[in-house]
């Protein structure tokens, strides 16, 4: 009989304590951050808030202002209103490294725009540069629109550095006409 | 004159005592303030199983991870503190260095008694005090197992020094109640019987019977050990005997008298930690040598208290993890604390000696017992950051479901693979969709497809306001629901459906019966839509449970059709199953694959007006 009424305390009190002790008070809730970013037409890759946009092919913020990519680099962008009626201008920027040149001799960057490709460029210089071009009206119906960048050569993994390297990249822009 | 000698040998018998619990604190302290991480969370959440006392006898003694059944360290460890103190980790901490300490005073009290110095316990305590093998033991919850075993051996063979001290039966009597205590807190308390054996064989010969009556207990507990819960004969926790055990022996050995895995914060090769690891090792055999020639024989059980308790694991030589020399190293710390005790007691040139050697001890062992301890700490901060942060996220938006984006290996496997979620109240958890590609790029993604939600589902699920999308990567959650919106997810409907699941309820036909709680069960035929095969020979795999009712009349059939092909049927022969039909090739490739199921007979259990078929934890192609 004592048996029997130290197992009904103890099953009661190990079965009902987790409901009865409140987890909110044993958990200490931290809050979140509620005011979440919307989807950005022109993405600065110093920011890393708009990390979630750079779907693939980017590596960490370096000198607070860009990052470099591999052979193949994925955004998401939003659509600008009324770039499906009117086209738009995709505007790439970034930078060809003189080791770049050195190692490749030439770069040539292409991208697809949702499946819709967009006219090549090849490099064979290092500096600064701005890969524009127009994205054609009708071919942005959704909100966003996922742009594929794609170069014809990397550098491979060299001296302990594990990624393969492309072109370093600043921002990347979508404008309505 | 008098009372000023007293007062001295009061502070000094207070500092003998309290100074390396003192250290022990001071090089632990980042472990003192770990939160929980892994599988932590696994046990934590234990105490949600227990709704009957059947339930309760389930959780503290059926054997669990890896065959393990450790009522007391574990279980019974776990959901105490989940049900009085929640997730607040500073009681469990209290709990675990209180342990530590008792440890360390009975480390410092049999050393002394071995070696008959004093100064020699309180080294042994001090050495192991900052040996780098302590840190998984004193950092991580989950392994408080080894914590509290030392405790019981150690005090086991206290009572056994104090029997042949005294002669009085009740240490005797005390020593047998601690040794079949201990089989609660781990296995390896089964060695207890050979270390009191080979004590009493070195230094009591006449007690030597009196130890050995103690065997047949750990035989008869090794043998029902092994009936319930067999060892594992492939994978991680697989036995290897022979020379693969020397090889564990080599690595166990310079992990004791060195840094874990040789590695060091300082500027140090690892040839140099091996030379350093070497030098000890040769002072400690010229002493041991010493201390043979003058039949001094407590000096060969410290060694053998080593090889004793680290030979369970010997044969685990696929995973040699840190902290399994963490008991044994005692040994090794008595002998090398009776070393440096007899040192100081003899001319400058020993003392000098035995300084610079304590000394390659501690460089090598504290700058990595203190790194290893603030890397442990980070780790549960990050863990503690997101679960905090998911219970925030929940009381924010009870209800819905909850998809974290930027998780990487280590958060994953720390902070969710155990389902830390569950504890503060999230019955599911998600991540983004192509998460589960991670699985195989790093060991510490498996399982990752458990995770994983399907673009199809995702996509479903923010245009119904279904879900919240959460960033992990800042210092607080954020959340990304409105940008995850605008992201073009890929379309594919999931290989894998939980049909527990809120958000897989679109996939399932309207036959399926309402949830319960994390399971859903159908009547006698049901329908639902999944992914197809990616390549010819892929199964459906089906794993669920079915009602003791049904089993009554014996095995029964299961039947199934995928994209309209009837597949071979199977029989369910046990109340959990797993089962496997071929898929044919016409599937392959197919974005949506319609699937029908069917069992042979149902049941309707008392008091549920429902015809049970199935009910499933996973459907899934592979």
């Amino acid at each position: 009989m004592r048996r029997s009424h130290l197992e009904i305390v103890i099953t009661l009190s190990l079965a009902l304590a987790p409901l009865s002790c409140k987890r909110a008070k044993t958990v200490h809730v931290e809050q979140t951050e509620e005011e979440g970013p919307r989807l950005a037409s022109v993405v600065h890759l110093s920011d890393p808030k708009i990390e979630p946009q750079l779907v693939n092919g980017f590596y960490g913020i370096e000198g607070n202002a860009w990052r470099w990519t591999a052979k193949t680099f994925v955004v998401v962008l939003r659509v600008p209103a009324g770039a499906n009626q009117r086209g738009a201008t995709l505007d790439l920027a970034f930078t060809v490294p003189n080791v770049v040149v050195e190692k490749l001799k030439t770069v040539t960057l292409s991208a697809v725009a949702d499946g819709h490709p967009v006219p090549p460029e090849t490099y064979s210089q290092d500096g600064q540069f701005d890969y524009k071009r127009d994205i054609a009206p009708g071919s942005l119906p959704n909100n966003s629109v996922r742009i594929e960048f794609q170069l014809d050569k990397a550098m491979p993994p060299a001296n302990g550095d594990l990624r393969e390297l492309g072109v370093i990249v600043r921002s990347i822009g979508l404008e309505a006409k | 004159m008098t009372q000023e000698t007293t007062a001295a040998a009061r502070i000094r018998q207070a500092l003998y005592w309290l100074t390396p619990p003192l250290v022990l604190l001071a090089v632990h302290w980042w472990c003192f303030q770990s939160w929980f991480r892994a599988d932590d969370f696994a046990w934590l959440g234990l105490v949600n199983t227990v709704h009957s006392f059947p339930d309760l006898l389930r959780a503290l003694f059926s054997p669990a991870a890896q065959g393990t059944i450790r009522p007391w360290s574990e279980r019974g460890f776990f959901m105490l503190g989940m049900v009085v103190f929640g997730l607040d980790s500073l009681p469990y901490r209290i709990l675990i260095f209180a342990t530590a300490f008792a440890d360390l005073a009975l480390v410092a009290a049999i050393g002394r008694r071995l070696s008959g110095r004093p100064a020699a316990g309180f080294w042994a305590a001090t050495f192991w005090a900052v040996n780098s093998t302590s840190t998984e033991p004193l950092g991580w919850a989950c392994v408080y197992n080894e914590v509290m075993c030392a405790l019981f051996l150690l005090l086991a063979f206290y009572c056994l020094l104090r029997h042949i001290e005294t002669g009085r039966a009740g240490w005797y009597g005390l020593q047998w109640v601690v040794f079949l205590l201990g089989f609660g807190a781990l296995e390896l308390n089964l060695v207890y019987p050979f270390i009191a054996a080979a004590y009493t064989a070195l230094c009591a010969r006449k007690y030597l019977v009196r130890t050995l009556v103690m065997a047949p207990a750990s035989l008869v507990y090794f043998v029902i050990h092994n009936a319930v819960a067999a060892p594992p004969h492939s994978g991680d926790y697989a036995m290897h005997y022979g020379g693969p055990m020397l090889h564990s022996l080599s690595v166990f050995w310079s992990w004791s008298l060195g840094p874990t895995y040789m590695e060091t914060p300082l500027a140090l090769t690892k040839s140099e930690l091996r030379a350093g690891v070497a030098i000890l090792s040769l002072a400690l055999a010229v002493f041991l040598w010493r201390k043979i020639r003058e039949r001094r024989y407590a000096a060969v059980f410290t060694v053998a208290w080593y090889l004793i308790v680290i030979a369970p694991v010997l044969p685990l030589s696929r995973h040699l993890t840190e902290y399994y020399p963490y008991i044994p190293a005692i040994g090794l710390c008595w002998l090398g604390g009776w070393a440096f005790a007899e040192a100081w007691r003899a001319h400058a040139a020993w003392r000098g000696v035995a300084t610079v050697l304590a000394a390659v001890y501690g460089v090598m062992v504290l700058p990595q017992t203190v790194v290893a301890g603030e890397w442990n700490y980070d780790l549960t901060e990050r863990s503690r950051h997101l679960v905090e942060g998911l219970a925030g996220a929940h009381e924010r938006h009870p209800g819905k479901g909850i998809m974290l984006f930027g998780v990487d290996a280590p958060l994953f496997w720390n902070a969710i693979r155990d389902r830390s979620y569950q504890l503060v109240g999230i019955q599911h958890l998600y991540l983004t969709p192509g998460s589960e590609k991670l699985s195989g790029t790093d060991p510490s993604w498996a399982g990752v497809d458990d995770f994983a939600m399907a673009g199809a589902i995702a996509i479903r699920a923010l245009q119904r306001d279904e879900i919240e999308v959460y960033d992990v990567r800042g210092p607080r959650l954020r959340n990304i629901t409105s940008l995850a919106a605008a992201m073009p997810f890929d379309r594919s409907l999931p290989r894998r459906i939980n049909p527990g699941d809120p958000l897989a309820a679109d996939l399932l036909g309207p036959e399926w019966y309402p949830i319960d709680v994390d399971h859903r069960w159908m009547p006698r035929r049901a329908t639902l839509k999944i992914g197809g095969p990616e390549h010819s020979g892929e199964h459906l795999y089906l794993h669920g449970y079915c009602t003791d009712e049904q089993l009554r009349g014996g095995p029964f059939t299961v039947t199934a059709a995928a994209a309209g092909v009837p597949l071979p049927p199977a029989t369910v022969t046990s109340g959990e199953f797993e089962l496997l039909f071929p898929l044919p090739d016409s599937a392959v490739g197919k974005p949506e694959m319609p699937v029908v199921i069917e069992v042979s007979r149902t049941a309707k259990p008392v008091g549920d007006p429902r015809a049970l078929g199935l009910a499933f934890g996973e459907i899934s192609v592979k």
